[in-house]
């Protein structure tokens, strides 16, 4: 059984316009905002989400979209990806601390990986540079979907990406976790005496010239004012409360990725407000039973987690697999749906437009044949910012 | 000697490791009952019973007699099936060890002697990896074979995820020259400089192997004198159809390749990786050539976190079903390895529920169950001892607490020649 498309007035074309009025119903929602919804409904209009419920009326004219005994959730999202860009563009080696690089300047918005992404019920991800360079540059917020681009950004300063290596690279400095932790901090040190110049330039009426402008210490600003924030690639216990240690000294406010051992320091985490975005599949975490329980572990703890595919490590069709092993250590379906919904809508700070289906946000949904955590289940129909933008029934066989 | 001394030292690493139950041929018989019994070779049979002895299957069925003084173990609600069979997988060999960077082609070269039955030979590094991890997901057999760094890494083996001793692990060996064409063989060749280069120095210098390994057949025939070469040795079992070809080909022109070599010089072939497999099926099909793909969730199987992807069309999660329904013996297997200090993308503790996306598209469950059982042992040479609960069998048997292909379900029992060797 695959979704039926219809209006009362017969077959229409899925290449709809953005102010339609689409009515998905008879399934069982989950909001990622609330309890399930059996039989529910949610009315979409002008690409947002209008009205969500057990109870919701079709206004006239209105597409149905009939999705009785299926699973509707929330347009997932991939906090942590590497897609729109080519392999060569990620890393920027020679440039140990780049905050200056932005993921924007190297992205191809048409990158076929959006597609598997969209075919999986990925709408939003953050894509950010590689994890080569203690610091490797600003990450971006985008949709999966559409031609538009401008409507495509979702945030362009989405999180600056820190990595606790690279290190045992004997060629250059650093190349021990001391030696990365002290290269970082003496950037941040350097980055708050180019904010005190330029304050001082500005307190003394601006007199003469401004201070030399330089890009790095600029985008790190932005990190030292939290008008963004770090995404910092780190795996082993030791680097989590460095990280912990810098955030302490310098202010900012932090999220961790991949988190392999974050599990060892979840109090930590907890106690400051650090979120964690945590990969159960996949080449780099994932075997060892203890790493497995890991996000159980910060989850019980109080650490708000997203899950994430690292793509193209792990293609985002999966990005579901990956919160559904998480259940298996004791997360509930509930909570393990928000690491792919609305924690990671929060965490990349984009939680007013996506992330639930909630009255007034993007009406990015996803509707499967089955529950939504299940291997064989199939993703029958994606809606993105208000139209179908993946129909199962119109694939080749 | 030799293998005397290295068979006590085994000895003497597996008596510190924690073993519920002595790793012995269990006399006393297990009845395993009250469970949907899913046989394999048969349809599933409901309320069933399965009853092993002496390491062997000797009863299956709704109806059986157990034996007076058998152990019973109450499957009530929950599932019984033969040991996962793993047809392509690394688990247990060091990355060092997995390939000689030095010389592209190495028949000589035997997968079992890099192999460690009962390590944990990533201890320390992000990931430790020991067979406990297959038999985590109800894995008790794999095949296991040199990595895709050369064209011709050596001898693949047959192998037991569990077992009192080495001999008990092992199932066929060789099992298989192991073989890879395309971009893994020729990295680390370009690195220094010599070849394979090329796709065309890759099948050139197969080629020129085999027609040696004719000769040196031929030599031997003729003149028994001829000094042994032991990986021409090698090479005659796979010319004398002993033993198949294993050789990873993902893109159209590597099975080409693959398909031409084996028909050139007249070996059994199954392709490993297979990713493009769907082009082939009407001459896979015709030559009785096997596949053994990699995850369907990670289709790439080789050596590389982010790899070549012109080695590979786009992933399809319908290839399995649909060389399935076309008749080609098909396998889904998780080629698990280390690389450097990282885990693998997946292994056998997944493989259950990997292969349980396919079920969405286009194979029965009944079909996904085959494809990690008695397909990889018909594939592997070894469906008279695995594969199917069928009497006579080696008692690999699996319960789970709910069907299999689920994301919930849990291994909660794996026995292994009939002994317990792992419980959850």
């Amino acid at each position: 059984m695959t979704a039926v498309t219809a209006t009362a007035a017969g077959a229409k074309p899925v290449a709809a316009q953005a102010d339609d009025v689409i009515l998905v119903r008879g399934a069982t929602v989950h909001t990622a905002a609330g309890a399930p919804i059996s039989n529910g409904s949610v009315l979409i209009r002008a690409g947002k989400i209008a009205a969500v419920g057990a109870n919701v009326a079709a206004p006239s004219g209105a597409r149905i979209i009939d999705a009785t005994g299926k699973t509707v959730t929330p347009g997932m999202i991939d906090n942590h990806s590497h897609i729109g860009a080519r392999p060569t563009d990620l890393n920027d080696s020679p440039m140990l601390i780049g905050p200056q690089h932005r993921f924007l300047d190297a992205l191809d918005w048409n990158d076929p990986d959006f597609q598997d992404a969209v075919e999986g019920g990925v709408t939003t991800i953050v894509s950010g540079p590689g994890s080569g360079e203690n610091v490797s540059g600003m990450a971006v917020v985008i949709k999966t979907f559409g031609t538009d681009y401008s409507k495509r950004m979702v945030l362009e300063k989405g999180g600056m990406k820190f990595a606790m290596g690279p290190k045992g690279n004997r060629t250059r400095y650093p190349s021990t976790a001391m030696g990365v932790a002290a290269n970082l901090r003496a950037y941040l040190i350097k980055t708050q005496e180019y904010m005190a110049a330029q304050k001082k330039w500005e307190d003394d009426g601006k007199k003469g010239n401004p201070p030399a402008r330089d890009l790095g210490y600029e985008a790190m600003s932005d990190v030292l004012t939290k008008k963004t924030y770090v995404r910092a690639h780190v795996h082993s216990a030791t680097d989590v409360m460095t990280l912990t240690r810098l955030k302490d000294e310098f202010g900012f406010d932090l999220t961790i990725h991949h988190s392999t051992e974050a599990y060892k320091v979840a109090p930590e985490l907890a106690k400051r407000g650090i979120s964690a975005v945590v990969l159960p599949l996949g080449p780099r975490i994932g075997v060892g039973e203890d790493a497995m329980a890991g996000p159980a572990v910060l989850w019980k703890a109080g650490v708000k987690i997203a899950m994430h595919t690292d793509a193209p490590v792990i293609s985002q069709r999966w990005l579901r697999l990956c919160a559904a092993l998480a259940m298996r250590y004791g997360i509930p379906e509930a909570e393990a749906l928000k690491m792919v919904t609305s924690n990671a809508a929060e965490i990349a700070r984009v939680a007013d437009r996506v992330g639930s289906i909630a009255v007034g946000k993007d009406a990015d949904l996803v509707i499967f044949n089955g529950p939504w955590y299940e291997p064989k289940s199939r993703v029958d129909l994606v809606i993105g910012d208000g139209r179908v933008i993946y129909d199962r029934a119109k694939e080749a066989k | 000697m030799r293998r005397a001394s290295l068979v006590s030292v085994v000895a003497a690493v597996s008596a510190l490791l924690v073993v519920p139950i002595p790793l012995s041929a269990q006399e006393r018989a297990v009845a395993i009952r009250g469970g949907t019994v899913l046989p394999i070779s048969g349809p599933a049979i409901p309320n069933g019973t399965v009853v092993i002895r002496g390491g062997k299957i000797v009863a299956v069925g709704a109806n059986v007699t157990v034996p007076a003084g058998a152990e019973i173990v109450d499957a009530t609600g929950q599932y019984v099936m033969p040991g996962v069979i793993d047809a392509a997988s690394y688990i247990g060999i060091e990355a060092n060890d997995l390939n000689e960077p030095t010389d592209p082609m190495t028949p000589q070269n035997r997968a079992w002697e890099s192999y460690n039955p009962f390590g944990t030979f990533a201890a320390g590094q992000a990931a430790p990896l020991r067979n406990k991890e297959a038999l985590s997901g109800g894995v008790t057999s794999m095949y296991i074979a040199p990595a895709d760094a050369q064209l011709l890494g050596g001898q693949g083996a047959v192998v037991k995820t569990a077992g009192a001793a080495l001999d008990a692990v092992l199932v066929r060996e060789p099992a298989a020259i192991d073989m890879a064409l395309g971009s893994p063989p020729k990295t680390p060749a370009r690195t220094q400089n010599r070849d394979p280069f090329t796709r065309m120095a890759e099948s050139a210098m197969l080629r020129q192997l085999f027609v040696k390994a004719q000769e040196y057949q031929r030599n031997k025939t003729s003149t028994p004198t001829t000094p042994r070469d032991i990986g021409m040795e090698a090479l005659g079992r796979l010319l004398r159809r002993e033993i198949p070809a294993r050789i990873q080909a993902n893109n159209a022109t590597d099975i080409r390749t693959a398909l031409r070599l084996a028909q050139e010089f007249g070996f059994d072939l199954v392709i490993d990786g297979g990713a493009g497999a769907w082009e082939f099926k009407d001459e896979l099909v015709a030559r009785k050539v096997a596949v053994v793909l990699g995850q369907v969730s990670h289709q790439y199987v080789s050596n590389e976190e982010i790899p070549d992807k012109q080695d590979y069309p786009k992933a399809d999660e319908r290839l399995a079903g649909r060389l399935t329904n076309a008749g080609i013996p098909t396998a889904m297997a998780t080629f698990s390895r280390a690389f450097g200090t990282l885990a693998p993308a997946g292994t056998g503790k997944w493989l259950l529920i990997d292969a349980g996306i396919a079920a969405g598209y286009g194979m029965s469950d009944d079909q996904v169950l085959k494809a990690v059982t008695l397909v990889p042992a018909q594939i592997l040479g070894v469906a008279d001892r695995v594969g199917s609960l069928e009497v006579g069998k080696d008692a690999d048997v699996i319960v789970l607490d709910g069907p299999p292909l689920s994301v919930k379900t849990w291994v909660r029992r794996v026995y292994v020649n009939g002994e317990l060797v792992h419980t959850k």
